[in-house]
Order: structure tokens, then C-alpha cells, then sequence
């Protein structure tokens, strides 16, 4: 498994390369240079014109492209992302800072639309062609067609602002004493981000499942005598779970995506918020620094997902 | 469906077939499943009531989405502004009208145009192997390996906001799935025994590929039209509402809902909102029942 | 005689649902499957053969349904009617895999990718006998290696994709005499195996049906088969059986035109590339489109105005009955 995993890492390692390099190459052809990127423009008064001269040479911005991006890279990978051309702040410090409220955004949805997507699924698979599995065939297509931010808004207007039973936004308030405080916080934009991720999830594992209780090994199951809760379970949602847990994880890159409309809606202060106020206001450095970093997500989400099939379905480990 | 049900539709069917009424069905048996799914048919019926009502704009409406009219500001909806007014006294049913054009325009034409592309791309390099076909995969993943939204915004950022710009985006990150669809089919399809007895008969390649290998994709393709067009649909409504897709000044489904950031046209001025993101909700859905019709119908693997 | 009797079916009708037409799968079939014997069951593919298995396991698909007749099996603690249980009821379930067990055509696909062998095997140990954990790893090794497949002991930890086709099948018989069942159905067991594999396949078979006095029931739709392994046969054409014997009978003394038509129709080895190889012309009517009288006259070289009509079953003898209006004429003439 340790090979397999490193062998996996190993692999996308060019990819990671190629991409930084692009987005280098996007970071040189917007406006502002590295040194801009790289002193916090507070102090941009009390440098003088010698000493930035001074620090681009030491920089080596009077190298070769090639070299210029070495350097960048290898600060990269130290964890120095330059800095923010509004505030000055390091990058590094911003990301960490919202880092957590978009992990525990993306973490909630991801963790409750595959509990309920697979339930759901399974329901509607079990009974299918009744009441119930087209009301749940209709949902789950209302679920991937409504905007998201329409369904926060809508969210928001109705146990926001008319019931008064959750927060209409944000996530920490300086009142707020102990971890769970901010709980009320996140039920609402972690619902709405969920929705469009469980309705997926609901019509996949639906599929799946149908389709691995057409297959033959689920007869041979029924002919050996087992009771019906058994094939279900250890037979055919077994053998459905390999294709969901790899459509959860071509999904990962859409809930990062989705995250980033409903921070805004919810004003939840997270990376997405962040990353929208850098478009909004040209922030090149952090625009590129946190696409990259969404890159960097996605690889290890499918690294994630290529280790847990391998986990689920032994055909995967040889090859 | 319960047991007795289920004997009562048997002893019914029994009946008929003794009677001899049944009689083996005709026609396209593609058109037939697609007619016979009633939500497909539901989802191409709203599906052209909204396109057609957005075309024929004009006919429907005798108000300009764009003109301000001071004198009637947010008015609530009258026989006069069926979806009232917004706050500079523009029709919002005209301004919903009208956005459906560029919104469709941008939905549907960027889901066709990143189609091509990526359909032309992949049938190709996957017919033609070697290096081109490598290069274009790895093409594909750079574009693949970034969140959507973020790519687009991230483009965005870079070219400034135009609806021009805005297509351009969404074909750049939206022809990668396309095109590995693409290149999957033909890759098998290559290796059917008809596109071989072609290649014996020396048919030229690009021949093969287009005329005898494309057409027996058409069916996931369309499929995947469909669902990118309502992707895309999506991805400009949330764009537009952040205020980052097309520019303001054009109407579009997004830029409509844009004023419902703020909580008190939310919760005081619903016709402003409501209205556009239930056309919105209904498109798209309309769109995927389309979707998902085609593929039951398409795919020989769900007969039955 | 009705002591030596493993499972009776009468006049047994299974119809399906499907597309919202109503096929006559099963049009009234009866035959006997003795202790310690095997029945072949031969006919062209959708002639009946899996779906008279299907009904006797209860294993049908869900738009389907057993209409008439009546499937008894003579069992130890007398006679159950099999096509009166419930369909996943407790009592099928503890027939399924104890007293009647199944192996299918294709061995790659009829056990599940996910679950290493020695697990499915244990599965059914577990549910139909008190074993604990450990016993039931030792009598999987037991059965594995009964069915002759090589260091048991690792191959029982590994997955299906680790086996070949042949040792697949073996392992799928292992799962089936798990519990020593008094009837076994084998529904095309080698079709999807090399031909050599085939004849290890059947010996094995034979062996079991020695040791344990299991009945068979086997399906297939070669006549080689049929003439190495069975004891008695039944031919099966468009969902009825048109003749059925003992293997002397059936095959010595073919009495229905199609039973001699598929017989004529199998090359014999070593009569050289001369040999008179007749068709049978026509193909299999539509399920839904079928033959007013008897299914077979369309195709049928014999076929009179009478045929029109639906032949009942005669008996020719004791043991051997046909389906055919003009047998006696025919018989004659040859």
C-alpha cells in the first residue's frame, strides 16, 4: 500500500510543476513585480530606490525567467507565498488564518451529504419505481438545479430573517466563549452547500447500487441462502461503494468551488471570501496563491480517493 | 410496489396478451424511450417555453429592460410590470426576458463551443495517438486540476469582465471532460472490428474518424452537452450575482438576482428575486430532465 | 419409487412482465429429478432452461412469476411445496444453499470482486450451520481442497481476480457443496470454460454425485454433455419439454423431430469432413409472436394441419414421453 501510495505521489509531481509554472507565468504578466510581492508595502516608503535595487538583485530579478521562477518555487515550497499587495500581509499568514473555516465548511458538507446521499440512494435503489424513489428521483434533481446562492438566499430569508432561528452570517463573534458557540453559525451555510453534493451523491449511489444488484454474484448470493439485509449490505452496497467514493471525489473540486459562492453568501469568512475580495481588488499574488493552493487540494482529495478504492476494492491495488 | 399490486398489473397484462391485444412496439426505440419518460418530455416542453419566450422577446414585452424610469421605482407587480419594478423603475419580467437571452447565450452557446472543441480535440489526437495525443491529455488535466470556479475567476481576474471574455472562460475550462469523453469512445470504438475493416478498405483517417467513429458517440456527447449547459448556466447566474461575471450594465439571470445581496431587497422586495431565480431553477431543470431522458435513452446498457 | 424421488415438478408455468408484455417463459413443464442421478436438461438458448432452474430456486427475477403448477421437493422431512413459499421467506432461504444449491454459467462474474473466496464460501457455512469461526476456515480449506485446487490454505484468502476461470467454477462448486445439498443445479457450468477444463469440471461433478448421492440437474445445450453425464434427459423447446427419457431412450430412440434434428445437427469426430451436418432451418420464434399449435412446426419438416393444434405429452414407454402428434408416422418412416 506504502508503494502505492508513494508511487501515486511521484506522479503527480510534474503536473504540480507544470501548473506552478503557469501560474508563475500568469504572476509575471499581470502587473507588479516580485519585490512588490515581496516587502510589505507598508515599508515601501522608508525603501529607498538603491536599496530596492538592492533587494532585486539579491532577489535575482535582473536573472533569466527560469531562474526567477526557481526562486519563487523553492520559497514556495518553504511556505513563503510572497506577500498581499493590499495590507502586506504575508499570504502565508492569510491563508492560514481562513484555512479553518473553509476545512470546517467543506468538512461538514462533505461528511453530511455522503452519509445522507448514501442512504438516500440506497432507499430509493431498495424501493425502486414507488412513491418514494421518484419523489426522491424529483428532489434530487431540484437539488443539483437550484443555484446554490438562490437556495441561501432563500435559506437565509426564511430562518434568518423571518424566524430568527439561525445567524443570517459570519462565524465567530467576540461573544461567543466556548468552540461549539459558532455551532448555529454553520448550520445554514453548511446545509445549503451540502444540498447540491447529496442530491449528486443520492443520484449516483442510486445508479450504482441498481447496477450492482442486477450483477450475478448478488444471485449467487440469494442462492446460497442469505438473508435479504445481507445481500443488501455486504453484497451489492459494497460493491456500489467503489464508483460513489470515486464520484464523491471528482465531486471534491465542486464543493471547494461551491464554497466559494456560499462564503459569499453567508459572508463565512474562509478562503473562498478571501479569494473573491483578491478578484474583486487585482490582488494578483493572492488570486495565484490560492489557486494554487485549490490545485494542491485537488491532487491530494484524488490521492485520497485513489487510497481509499484501493482500500474498498481489491481489483484496484494491482494495477 | 407492493406485492398484491404487482399481481393485480400481471393479471392485467396476462389478460391483454391472451387476448391477444399486445402487439410489439415500433419505431425508434431511442424516440419511443425518450416520449415514454414523461419527465424528459416535461423538461423539453419548459425547456422551449423559456428559450422561445427570451427570443421572442420583444413580442411579449413592451417595456426596455434597460430604461429607468425614476417615476415608478420598486414597485410591487401590476398588471402594467407583471414582476414589478426595480429600484431605478426597470421592468424586472422585461429585464428576465431579455437577461434569458444572454444567459442561455452564454450557457448553452459556451456548453456547444467547449463541445466542439474538446469532441474535435479528443476524436482526433485519440484516433491519431502518439505524441499529439499526449500532449492534449496533459492539457486537459492542467485544466482539470483546478476547481472550476476558482479557474474561471482566477481568468477573470486576468482579462477583466466582458461577455466575450466570459465564453472564452468557459469553453478554456469546461472542453477538458469533454474532450476525455471523446478520446475514451474513440479509443474503443478503435478497436471495433468495422473501424478496422475500414482502415484494411484504406479509408482515409480523418474520414474514419469523424464519419464512421463520432456519430456512434453522439449519444454521451449530447448527454454531456446537456449537463454542461446547465453547469455553465449555474456558473454565470453565481458569477453575475457576485458581481463578477458579465458586466452589470448588460441584463442577465445573475445580474437580475445581484441586488439580492443586499437583506433588505431580500426580505423586503421579493418580486426583484424570486421571479428570475425560479425561471433559473426551472431552465436548469428543464435542461437536466433533457439530460437525463437522453441518457436512458441513448445507453443500450439501461434496456429493459 | 416415489422414495428414490429428489424433486417433482408438475405442469409448471413461469410468465414474464417485462416491457409491459407478457412471455410465456414456462408454458407447463413436468419432470422428476432422481437421488442420486442426473437429469441433462438440453435445448437451444431461450428455450426455458434457466428460468425452470430460476423457479425451482425461487430465484426469478421480480417482474416474473411462477402461475401455475407445482414444484415439490421430496425432502427428508417430507414433502415442500417449493412454489407455495414465500419467494425470500425464512423457509426458502434455508432451502437456498442447504438443500438445493446452485452453480452458474459464468464463474466470473457469479462471485462478488470484493470479498476474497474463502469469505463467500464461509457465508454460506455460516448461515446454515453452527460452526464457529475457526470450523468454518477449516472446512473452506476441506472443500478447496476437495475440489483439487492447490495450497488452499493462501488461495482461500485471495479474490476472484486471483483465480482462473476453471478454479473459479471449482470454487464456486466448493460454495455449493458446502453444506452437502441433496440436489445441486448446474445451469451451463462449463460454457464459459476451456474445453479441458470442461472434462475436470464434470468429473468432479460425477464424483460428488458418487460420494454424496446428490441429485443433478443439469442445463446445458450440448448434446456431447448430455450423452457423457446424464442419467435421464429432458429437451427442452420454446418453453416445454418435448421429449424426455433415459439417455438410452432420448438419444437411442429419438422420437420428436427436433430432438432428432438437434442430434443431426452435431458433427461426429473421426466420420471426416463428409459428414451430412443438417441445420435446423428457421430460428427460435419471437416469445411473442409464437406458433398458434405446437412451437416446433414452423421449423418442423413433418409439420400437417394438425399440428395446429397443441400436442399433449404421450408416452412411448415407461420411462419416455414426447410431445408430438405425429411420432408413431414419423418413427415409422425412419
Amino acid at each position: 500500500m506504502l508503494t502505492f501510495i508513494l508511487r501515486r505521489i511521484l506522479i503527480t509531481i510534474p503536473m504540480l510543476l507544470i501548473i506552478s509554472f503557469l501560474v508563475y507565468l500568469g504572476l509575471e504578466l499581470t502587473p507588479g513585480d516580485a519585490v512588490s510581492h515581496m516587502i510589505s508595502p507598508d515599508l515601501t516608503n522608508t525603501v529607498t530606490e538603491e536599496q530596492m535595487a538592492a533587494m532585486r538583485e539579491s532577489l535575482g530579478l535582473d536573472k533569466s525567467f527560469i531562474e526567477r521562477y526557481w526562486s519563487w518555487l523553492t520559497h514556495i515550497v518553504q511556505g513563503d507565498f510572497g506577500h498581499s499587495l493590499s495590507g502586506g500581509v504575508a499570504i502565508s499568514t492569510i491563508v492560514l488564518d481562513r484555512l479553518p473555516a473553509t476545512l470546517e465548511l467543506s468538512i461538514f458538507a462533505l461528511v453530511f451529504s455522503t452519509i445522507i446521499g448514501c442512504v438516500l440512494g440506497l432507499l430509493s435503489a431498495l424501493k425502486r419505481g414507488s412513491a418514494t424513489d421518484s419523489a426522491l428521483t424529483v428532489v434530487g434533481m431540484l437539488g443539483v438545479s437550484i443555484p446554490e446562492f438562490f437556495f441561501g438566499l432563500v435559506a437565509i430569508l426564511i430562518f434568518a430573517l423571518n424566524l430568527g432561528w439561525l445567524p443570517v452570517g459570519g462565524r465567530l463573534l467576540p461573544s461567543y466563549d466556548s468552540y461549539w458557540d459558532h455551532f448555529p453559525n454553520i448550520i445554514l451555510p453548511g446545509l445549503v452547500l451540502s444540498l447540491m453534493m447529496t442530491a449528486g451523491v443520492m443520484r449516483y449511489a442510486r445508479s450504482a447500487m441498481l447496477d450492482s444488484l442486477s450483477r450475478e454474484f448478488i444471485r449467487t448470493a440469494r442462492a446460497k441462502g442469505l438473508p435479504q439485509w445481507r445481500i443488501i449490505l455486504y453484497h451489492a452496497f459494497r460493491v456500489a461503494l467503489t464508483p460513489v467514493v470515486v464520484l464523491i471525489g471528482f465531486r471534491l473540486p465542486t464543493l471547494i468551488g461551491g464554497s466559494v459562492i456560499i462564503e459569499a453568501v453567508f459572508q463565512w469568512p474562509g478562503i473562498g471570501l478571501e479569494f473573491i475580495g483578491a478578484v474583486r481588488g487585482s490582488d494578483y499574488p493572492l488570486v495565484m496563491s490560492i489557486a494554487l493552493l485549490s490545485v494542491l487540494a485537488v491532487l491530494l482529495a484524488s490521492l485520497i480517493v485513489d487510497v481509499l478504492t484501493a482500500m474498498i476494492d481489491p481489483r484496484v491495488r494491482l494495477g | 410496489m407492493g406485492k398484491a399490486s404487482l399481481n393485480r398489473k400481471f393479471d392485467a397484462l396476462r389478460a391483454k396478451e391472451e387476448a391477444g391485444l399486445l402487439k410489439p412496439a415500433s419505431g425508434s426505440r431511442a424516440l419511443r424511450k425518450m416520449m415514454s419518460n414523461q419527465l424528459a418530455v416535461a423538461g423539453v416542453v419548459i425547456f422551449s417555453i423559456i428559450l422561445l419566450a427570451s427570443i421572442f422577446a420583444p413580442l411579449l414585452t413592451v417595456h426596455d429592460p434597460l430604461k429607468v424610469d425614476l417615476r415608478s421605482m420598486l414597485q410591487t407587480p401590476s398588471a402594467e410590470h407583471w414582476f414589478g419594478t426595480d429600484r431605478t423603475g426597470r421592468d424586472v419580467f422585461a429585464r428576465v426576458l431579455y437577461g434569458g437571452r444572454v444567459s442561455i447565450l452564454v450557457g448553452l452557446g459556451s456548453a456547444l463551443l467547449a463541445a466542439a472543441v474538446g469532441v474535435g480535440i479528443g476524436a482526433y489526437t485519440g484516433y491519431k495517438g502518439g505524441w499529439v495525443d499526449v500532449v492534449a491529455l496533459r492539457a486537459s488535466e492542467i485544466f482539470m486540476a483546478f476547481p472550476q470556479i476558482i479557474l474561471v475567476l482566477l481568468l477573470v481576474s486576468i482579462t477583466g469582465q466582458s461577455l466575450m471574455n466570459l465564453i472564452i472562460i468557459f469553453v478554456l475550462t469546461g472542453w477538458g471532460p469533454m474532450y476525455r469523453m471523446a478520446r475514451a469512445r474513440v479509443l474503443s470504438l478503435r478497436e471495433e472490428e468495422y473501424v478496422q475493416a475500414l482502415q484494411s478498405f484504406g479509408v482515409p483517417t480523418l474520414k474514419i474518424c469523424y464519419k464512421h467513429i463520432l456519430p456512434n458517440a453522439l449519444g454521451p456527447i449530447m448527454v454531456n452537452i446537456t449537463l454542461t449547459t446547465a453547469m455553465f448556466i449555474l456558473a454565470e447566474a453565481g458569477l453575475s450575482f457576485l458581481g463578477l461575471g458579465v458586466p452589470l450594465s448588460i441584463p442577465t439571470w445573475g445580474n437580475i438576482l445581484n441586488v439580492a445581496q443586499d437583506l433588505r431587497v431580500l426580505q423586503n422586495n421579493w418580486w426583484l428575486w424570486a421571479p428570475v431565480g425560479a425561471v433559473i431553477s426551472l431552465f436548469v431543470l428543464s435542461v437536466n430532465f433533457i439530460g437525463d431522458g437522453l441518457r436512458d435513452s441513448t445507453d443500450p446498457t439501461l434496456q429493459g | 419409487m416415489a422414495n428414490d424421488l429428489a424433486l417433482s415438478v408438475k405442469d409448471l408455468k413461469t410468465f414474464f412482465y417485462t416491457n409491459k408484455r407478457c412471455n410465456k417463459a414456462l408454458n407447463g413443464v413436468s419432470f422428476e429429478i432422481r437421488k442420486g442421478k442426473t437429469l441433462g436438461v438440453v435445448g437451444e438458448s431461450g428455450c426455458g432452461k434457466s428460468v425452470t432452474a430460476s423457479s425451482i430456486m425461487q430465484l426469478l427475477p421480480r417482474l416474473s412469476r411462477i402461475e401455475e403448477g407445482s414444484i415439490t421437493y421430496h425432502s427428508e422431512r417430507g414433502d415442500i411445496r417449493i412454489d407455495e413459499l414465500e419467494r425470500d421467506g425464512a423457509e426458502m432461504r434455508s432451502i437456498r444453499g442447504e438443500e438445493i444449491a446452485m452453480i452458474f454459467q459464468d464463474p466470473m462474474t457469479a462471485l462478488n470482486p470484493v470479498y476474497s473466496v474463502g469469505f463467500q464460501i464461509g457465508e454460506a457455512l455460516q448461515y446454515h450451520t453452527d460452526l464457529t469461526k475457526k470450523q468454518r476456515g477449516e472446512r473452506v480449506i476441506e472443500l478447496l481442497t476437495a475440489m483439487g485446487i492447490p495450497s488452499p490454505g493462501e488461495r482461500a484468502k485471495q479474490f476472484p481476480h486471483n483465480y482462473s476461470g476453471g478454479m473459479r467454477q471449482r470454487a464456486m462448486i466448493a460454495m455449493a457443496m458446502s453444506c452437502n445439498p441433496k440436489i445441486l443445479i448446474a445451469d451451463e457450468p462449463t460454457t464459459a470454460l476451456d474445453v479441458t477444463i470442461q472434462a475436470q469440471i464434470f468429473n468432479l461433478m460425477n464424483k460428488l454425485k458418487s460420494e454424496n448421492d446428490t441429485a443433478i440437474m443439469l442445463i446445458t445445450h450440448d448434446m456431447g454433455v448430455i450423452a457423457e453425464l446424464a442419467d435421464d434427459v429432458a429437451v427442452m423447446y420454446m418453453g416445454n419439454i418435448v421429449e424426455a427419457g433415459t439417455v438410452d431412450d432420448v438419444l437411442r430412440r429419438p422420437q420428436h423431430p427436433y430432438t432428432r434434428a438437434l442430434l443431426d445437427s452435431i458433427p461426429i469426430l473421426g466420420r471426416g469432413r463428409d459428414q451430412d451436418i443438417k441445420s435446423i432451418r428457421g430460428a427460435t420464434p419471437d416469445p411473442y409472436e409464437r406458433p398458434k399449435g405446437c412451437q416446433f412446426a414452423p421449423r418442423c419438416d413433418f409439420a400437417t394441419d394438425a399440428c395446429e393444434v397443441m400436442p399433449t405429452e404421450e408416452a412411448v414407454t415407461d420411462t419416455h414421453r414426447v410431445m408430438c402428434h405425429r411420432y408413431k408416422e414419423i418413427f415409422e418412416n425412419a
